[in-house]
């Protein structure tokens, strides 16, 4: 029996080991521009994509650059390596997963939000009237 | 109104079948029984009919109500259109509310005859009436003008064709809109019709252990249950995994995640549950057979359903809030706090009834030893109820964080995979043990004996990875014990075979897992993925394979299918993906396509179109001085700047433009606007001008003007139609599918068997 416990509680420790070691070295901290500029690591932002500044797909580089524009109102200059996302047009917000380097932000990923289907959205009423 | 009244009576009915079979287990009489069944009975079929009522009203397009103008619209097919039925919040709670009263229809029967069903009838209605209060409080059937009574609720006389009224008497009416919302473009295909439902009935499914849990702690019954509750946990297993690799495939084969998992919190949602109740199906196995683990199966039974309960409050509350690709909107305080106390009710009854008959259950001696099969089954249901412990942990990161440190932040993907890669060789290694082991207690020298043929095997597949390149030790270990685990599983399965079929399916859904996992690594951790830029009617080579793009097509409205030949010398392959463009919106989403071959898959996903652009040619003008271009002569002697109001700043750039002695003035303009810069074009002979850029600092008269000048020739057109798409390699994906198939019949195989055993009178 006191071998089994032993056995037991070793299996246990390892892997919170690993677990709180991976919990702690993985996380990914949501936060604004301005805070993720003086930031070194990994960041996500949330933020809306600014249609009307430059939005372009660059074939060669498989880079898509565009501008958004964080909670905060802080717009900033996005390069993500990849093309634009699925639904990224119809995208109420987007969260961007990436890091800053000389004031642009290199995006890694891109989370596209829809449109809520379970909120009130009065202009989409108008639209299907 | 209608189908409102069904639901609340739906609730009603089931709350009293509940509180009858409560009455009836603590009188102890039988006289409440029958009216209890009928009122769950009346209950199924009240929401049976306001289903079907609801199926009805989304395919006739009846927009005033909410729900169904915010998920569907006019334009989807029939089977797309039934989809939208649990598209949405509402809707997917109605479905599971209707899964678990259809299944309580087939419970009912199934405890009548086994003599529990007023201790499992009690608690099954309880759990039923709390997802029916769910739909009472976000009721499917609420109308539209109560959400937007703003924009639609008017009174007098009606002015529009789609009008109803909300109260003639007063003559207010409300306007209809004519169409819906429509369903997320993503997922407008079969998959959506098919993977939900199944993946609800084994959250509704794992309701059933818990029943059987709590019923039998009623009935002070502490063994035999598990004879009655076993085929219940291994289908609602079977259907939740069905669900979850449903799912798996869905966003392989047709979302374009790349990939058959993510991660992702709505996966992770699912898996949890899956885990625990994978756990139980092995100490219920070890119980049966030496009466162990007695309050493990109490307390996994439990907290399986918990943790479906609790994966619905983490995705429908609204706490993720941005971080899973799948959209959680905040459903309103009340269902939020609804949906914690539903989860701490059935906590409280759960887990406080296992501690208060705690000092009833009998004292079970431990008989088996270290080398036993007992005890590597309890070994392998600890180490999944730590994976599933992990998967929760990073999945309710953004609600840790928050807590501890005011700060939202969530796991990266490589969380999963750091926790799981060491569980899962643990997994795999206890896989292959507990199958060479005896219950009760075995010989060291006889195991070790067993071991050597797998091993060899293995070592030698090992070597071979070695070989081919693979150099990180953890995965080779990996490899190791995932070859292990099928090897020994494929020899009992064998003997297993030889003498009784019907056993065969625990061997069967191990050797499955064997290769899912070795599939895992190879298709996921060595696949290797290339952008390519086709430009059109030309070869590429990649990965040993020649790509020819071929042109584009459109295969219904807005979808187009872009046709591109894969050859490789000895077959030729071809592969149509996806685009659909809404021009409504502009919005873009893609469809990979596949080719699968034995060894390996060709993934191929369409990134963008690249549409010939004619170029043209820059010319650099500087004042009062001639440029020639072809048989062109262009002056140009300074340009002028104002601000239009309401339209931005205007630059407009006069040109003396001649042609072979035909000579005219045209003006290029150039319109700036909050950052949004618009040229103008203007036509000369077969010529088109068009302004590049323009310096307007104060220097700007020594610094050129560029124009772009195009002809219409076509020796002009620059680039041809170029297709950029990212083309991957996938290496033996097959073992993952040949393994989620071998898995689940595993599974099926076993239900038989169970079923059978559980067909016993007590």
């Amino acid at each position: 029996m006191n071998i089994k416990v032993i056995l037991g509680v070793l299996v246990v420790a390892v892997s919170l080991y690993f677990a709180v070691d991976s919990f702690n070295s993985n996380n990914i901290e949501y936060t604004n521009f301005e805070q993720a500029i003086t930031m070194e690591k990994k960041v996500q932002v949330k933020g809306v994509w600014q249609s009307e500044l430059e939005t372009d797909y660059n074939p060669n580089k498989n880079t898509f650059t565009f501008f958004m524009k964080d909670d905060n109102e802080k717009s900033v200059k996005v390069i993500l390596y990849g093309s634009k996302p699925n639904n990224f047009e119809i995208a109420t917000s987007i969260v961007a997963k990436g890091r800053f380097r000389d004031n642009i932000f290199y995006a890694n990923d891109i989370l596209t939000k829809c449109p809520s289907k379970y909120e009130g959205d009065s202009k989409a009423v108008q639209r299907t009237l | 109104m209608f189908g409102t009244l069904l639901i609340r009576i739906a609730f009603a009915s089931a709350i009293l079948s509940s509180l009858l079979y409560f009455y009836s287990y603590f009188k102890k009489t039988s006289t409440m029984t029958s009216w209890a069944r009928m009122f769950f009975h009346f209950g199924v079929v009240s929401i049976m009919f306001s289903s079907a009522l609801m199926i009805y009203f989304i395919m006739t397009h009846h927009f005033e109500y909410n729900y169904i103008w915010g998920h569907s619209s006019t334009d989807l097919s029939p089977s797309l259109l039934f989809s939208t039925f649990y598209a949405g919040q509402e809707g997917s709670f109605t479905l599971w509310a209707l899964l678990t009263g259809l299944l309580g229809i087939f419970l009912l029967q199934y405890s009548i005859k086994r003599n529990y069903e007023i201790e499992l009838m009690s608690i099954y209605s309880l759990i039923y009436a709390s997802l029916l209060l769910m739909i009472v409080v976000k009721n499917p059937f609420t109308f539209i003008w109560e959400v937007f009574p703003a924009d639609l609720l008017k009174s007098g006389i009606p002015n529009v064709d789609n009008y109803i009224w909300v109260d003639q008497a007063k003559g207010i009416w409300a306007q209809i809109p004519t169409e819906g919302r429509g369903l997320n473009p993503l997922l407008q295909n079969y998959w959506m019709v098919i993977h939900p439902p199944i993946l609800f009935l084994g959250f509704t499914a794992l309701a059933v252990p818990f029943a059987h849990a709590v019923a039998a702690l009623l009935k002070k019954d502490f063994t035999f249950w598990i004879k009655v509750a076993k085929p219940w946990v291994v289908f609602a297993s079977l259907s939740l995994g069905t669900g979850i690799i449903l799912g798996g495939y869905w966003a392989y084969e047709t979302l374009g995640w790349g990939g058959f998992w993510g991660w992702d919190p709505v996966e992770n949602s699912s898996f949890v549950p899956w885990l625990t109740s994978v756990a139980l199906i092995h100490t219920m196995l070890t119980q049966s057979n030496s009466g162990s683990f007695l309050k493990t199966n109490f307390a996994l039974s439990i907290l399986s359903f918990i943790l479906v309960l609790y994966s619905t409050f983490l995705t429908r509350s609204g706490v993720l809030g941005d971080t899973s690709v799948h959209s959680f909107v905040d459903p309103g305080m009340l269902v939020y706090w609804l949906l914690i106390g539903v989860m701490f009710m059935f906590m409280i009854i759960g887990f406080g009834l296992m501690i208060y008959r705690s000092k009833d259950m009998p004292k079970i001696e431990v008989k088996h030893t270290i080398l036993s099969r007992d005890f590597a089954l309890f070994l392998g249901a600890a180490v999944l109820v730590l994976l599933s412990f992990f998967v929760a942990l990073g999945t309710s990161s953004p609600i840790i964080t928050n807590i501890i440190k005011g700060k939202i932040s969530a796991v990266d993907i490589s969380y999963y995979n750091n926790t799981a890669l060491p569980l899962t060789i643990i997994l795999a290694l206890l896989i292959s043990f507990g199958q060479l082991l005896w219950w009760q207690s075995s010989k060291l020298d006889q195991f070790l004996k067993s071991l050597i043929v797998p091993s060899i095997l293995s070592l030698i597949g090992t070597i071979f990875a070695i070989y081919i390149g693979v150099n990180e030790i953890f995965i080779l270990v990996y490899i190791f014990s995932s070859l292990l685990a099928l090897f020994v599983n494929i020899y009992t399965a064998y003997k297993i075979s030889k003498e009784t079929a019907k056993h065969v399916g625990g061997s069967v859904a191990h050797i499955g897992l064997a290769l899912m996992l070795i599939g895992f690594i190879t298709s996921s951790k060595y696949d290797d993925k290339k952008t390519l830029s086709l430009e059109q009617g030309k070869s590429y080579s990649t990965f040993g394979y020649n790509f020819i793009y071929e042109g584009y097509s459109q295969v219904s409205p807005n979808r187009y299918a872009f046709d591109i030949k894969i050859e490789d010398g000895k077959s030729i392959h071809k592969v149509a993906p996806i685009m659909v463009f809404n021009p409504q919106d502009n919005n873009l989403i893609r469809h990979p396509d596949i080719i699968n071959l034995y060894t390996k898959d060709l993934y191929v996903s369409p990134v963008s179109l690249e549409e010939p652009k004619n170029l043209g040619t820059d010319l650099e003008l500087l004042p009062n001085l001639k440029s020639t271009h072809e048989n062109l002569s262009i002056l140009y002697k300074s340009f002028t700047f104002e601000v239009v109001k309401g339209k931005g700043n205007l630059i407009t750039v006069p040109l003396e433009i001649s042609e072979n002695g035909k000579k005219e003035i045209i003006n290029l303009t150039m319109t700036m606007e909050k950052g949004n810069v618009s040229y103008s074009e203007s036509n000369f002979g077969k010529y088109n001008l068009k302004i590049k850029t323009v310096s307007t600092g104060a220097d700007s008269k020594s610094k050129p003007i560029i124009i772009t000048v195009n002809s219409s020739d076509i020796s002009n057109q620059v680039n041809k139609e170029t297709l950029i798409a990212e083309i991957s390699v996938k290496p033996f994906i097959n073992l993952v599918w040949i393994g989620t198939v071998l898995l689940l019949l595993g599974f099926i195989i076993t239900i038989i068997k169970r079923v059978k055993e559980s067909n016993i009178n007590y």
